[in-house]
């Protein structure tokens, strides 16, 4: 029965290829659509959770990670002492002001970390050593920035707010939700690239003691005055959250992909509806001579099936050489199993749905009008 | 040339059809009566419009009648569910229709296989091949409808109306579309099916020509079959 839906299907190859490539550029915009968003929450939460912190804790209220404000110094040695608290560092996160080397600027978003600090540092190190960023005014950036900041290799020296920053480590794929490139560099020199006040700093982050609960702990950091804690999975959420739906970003990108999935039904379900209309007297012969309806249905539903199945591999193809363009101008797509898998199911989903108008008017067709001339 | 001794096949007794009511009331069949017995043509004749069609396809279980029973195997058929009646057409009846009705992109054989299978028959391949064979198309199973003359699409359609072995097969002006020869031979052909294997085979036509074919012809007029007449070379 496969073989012959599919001979049904591919006789007019044209309307086929219509089809299937509704069904591609469907599968297409939901993958690179949703697969741009998770990269976009990914680089949201990139921090985050590429720390070893079980615990962060940050002034009360902030809501965006990338903008929590300021909090004092003091909260640094509160929270240290906490029973529970094996070890805390202080980080700060702020925009500084990088000079360009034909003396324009780029906002870069400086990521200051503590002499020694191990709950935070670098990762995807591919040249140079990230332990050298701890030296006043050296800092660590990453390759996929250096269209933005204009360098094009380890040891360029530039200014950042007008303190002098030397690249000493060069990292691969680490980028921030906000476009300005991140910056790792030590605290002191933070506060320099920032103008941030020597006594304050942005988050102080936690590694709870072997059996504590972070979650626990959190709770318990959270109950200080004037600060608020998250676990390391709850802060990720946040920050996705906060970006996904706060800004509109997540239903900008949900609803280009929900397009794709209306334009993928519209042309699948006008082809197959069309091939069932042009077969309407060959159905209705079958269901004269006693063809029971679902064997009918089932061949509709095959169409529907090849259908998605091409259309998937194809759109698949699409979104691959659209990631690789787009790796090229800095975004990220991620194409991950689940949302490949989902995608699959989804459009199976999509082009059955789409038969359904060709499966209703097969189970309606009155088998005597093939008699009617 | 009928086997006339055996009971019918398939019987209207008393058959009326209607359709509207009060004022744009039609009567399309009234009071008709009629046999099928095995191994017999039977030509049903008429102008355009006289009820014909809707004889045939009251008959082939396709239409229900308004008034009136009908019998299939002697076991009367007319109150049955819808959902009961595939299960008897696909048994009892083949059709022929003037357009042959076949899937432009399937052979000859799988448009027969087809039909086997969706009637849930076995080994359809191999019965499809069988019939093709049959009918004298056994060069011609893999050649797709638009590589066949007129007359072999029509006996690709009657070796599909055969799948499943049903003993009555119901031709609606299955020869309007071919020349005067091929029509000839495609009559031939239902003749032998008739006389050798004993099926009764009802066609609805315009064309006189193929009363040399038939034992008898129904004739209609106005939704009344005014007369049945056995032709004398049957008698």
């Amino acid at each position: 029965m496969w073989n012959l839906a599919r001979k049904i299907l591919l006789h007019d190859r044209i309307k086929f290829a219509v089809a299937a490539a509704g069904v591609s550029i469907s599968v297409m915009l939901v993958l690179v659509q949703i697969g741009l968003y998770l990269g976009f929450m990914q680089n949201a939460s990139n921090l985050i959770d590429h720390s070893h912190a079980d615990v962060w804790v940050m002034g009360e209220g902030n809501e965006n990670f990338d903008f929590a404000g300021p909090i004092d110094e003091r909260a640094y040695y509160k929270v240290a002492s906490t029973p529970g608290v094996a070890r805390a560092e202080r980080m700060i996160l702020a925009f500084g002001q990088y000079r360009l080397a034909d003396g324009g600027q780029q906002g870069v978003q400086v990521v200051g970390l503590e002499p020694g600090g191990r709950l935070l540092t670098p990762w995807h190190v591919v040249a140079g050593d990230p332990a050298r960023i701890h030296e006043p005014g050296k800092i660590a950036v990453d390759t996929s920035e250096f269209g933005k900041l204009k360098i094009d290799a380890i040891g360029a020296r530039r200014e950042i707010s007008g303190a002098r920053a030397e690249v000493v480590a060069l990292t691969k794929g680490i980028r921030s939700f906000t476009t300005s490139p991140f910056v790792f560099t030590n605290l002191d020199s933070a506060r320099a690239y920032t103008n941030f006040p020597a006594d304050k700093l942005t988050y102080v982050l936690v590694q709870a003691e072997p059996g504590v609960d972070p979650a626990a702990l959190a709770r318990d950091l959270d109950a200080l005055p004037h600060l608020d804690a998250y676990t390391t999975p709850q802060l990720s959420i946040r920050a996705r959250h906060y970006w996904s739906s706060r800004t509109g970003v997540g239903a900008g990108f949900f609803t280009t992909a929900a397009l794709g999935i209306i334009v993928g039904l519209v042309v699948v379900g006008q082809i197959l509806y069309n091939g069932t209309l042009e077969h309407l007297r060959e159905y209705g012969t079958l269901k004269a001579m006693g063809a029971r309806n679902s064997a009918i249905v089932r061949v509709i539903l095959y169409q529907a099936i090849i259908s998605a199945v091409v259309g998937f591999v194809f759109g698949g193809g699409l979104a691959v050489l659209s990631r690789l363009a787009m790796t090229k101008a800095n975004l990220t797509v991620l194409l991950t199993p689940n949302l490949v898998a989902v995608t699959a199911v989804l459009t199976l989903v999509m082009c059955c749905a789409a038969s359904m108008l060709s499966v209703i008017k097969v189970l309606r067709l009155d088998p005597a009008s093939v008699f009617k001339g | 040339m009928t086997h006339s001794s055996s009971a019918p096949l398939a019987s209207l007794a008393r058959i009326g059809k209607t359709y509207g009511d009060g004022d744009t009331e039609v009567v399309a069949l009234a009071d008709a009566d009629l046999s099928i017995n095995p191994g017999e043509i039977l030509l049903i004749e008429g102008p355009s419009g006289s009820g014909k069609t809707t004889l045939i396809s009251i008959l082939g279980l396709l239409l229900k009648p308004s008034r009136g029973s009908v019998f299939v195997g002697g076991r009367d058929v007319t109150a049955l569910p819808e959902r009961a009646l595939p299960k008897i057409r696909a048994e009892t009846f083949g059709f022929v229709f003037q357009g042959f009705n076949l899937f432009p992109a399937l052979t000859a054989l799988e448009n027969v296989a087809l039909a086997i299978r969706m009637k849930g028959g076995r080994h359809p391949e191999h019965e499809a091949r069988r019939l093709l064979a049959a009918v004298g198309l056994e060069t011609r199973m893999h050649h797709l409808p638009a590589n066949l003359s007129g007359g072999q699409k029509q006996r690709v359609a009657i070796a599909r109306a055969l799948g499943g072995n049903p003993p009555i097969i119901l031709g609606d002006e299955p020869t309007a579309a071919l020349d005067t020869k091929t029509a000839l031979g495609v009559m031939d052909l239902l003749r032998t099916l008739a006389t050798e294997q004993g099926r009764a085979v009802v066609v609805v036509t315009h064309d006189p020509r193929l009363e040399r074919f038939a034992d008898r012809v129904a004739r209609v007029e106005d939704g009344r079959v005014i007369a049945i007449d056995t032709l004398a070379h049957a008698a």
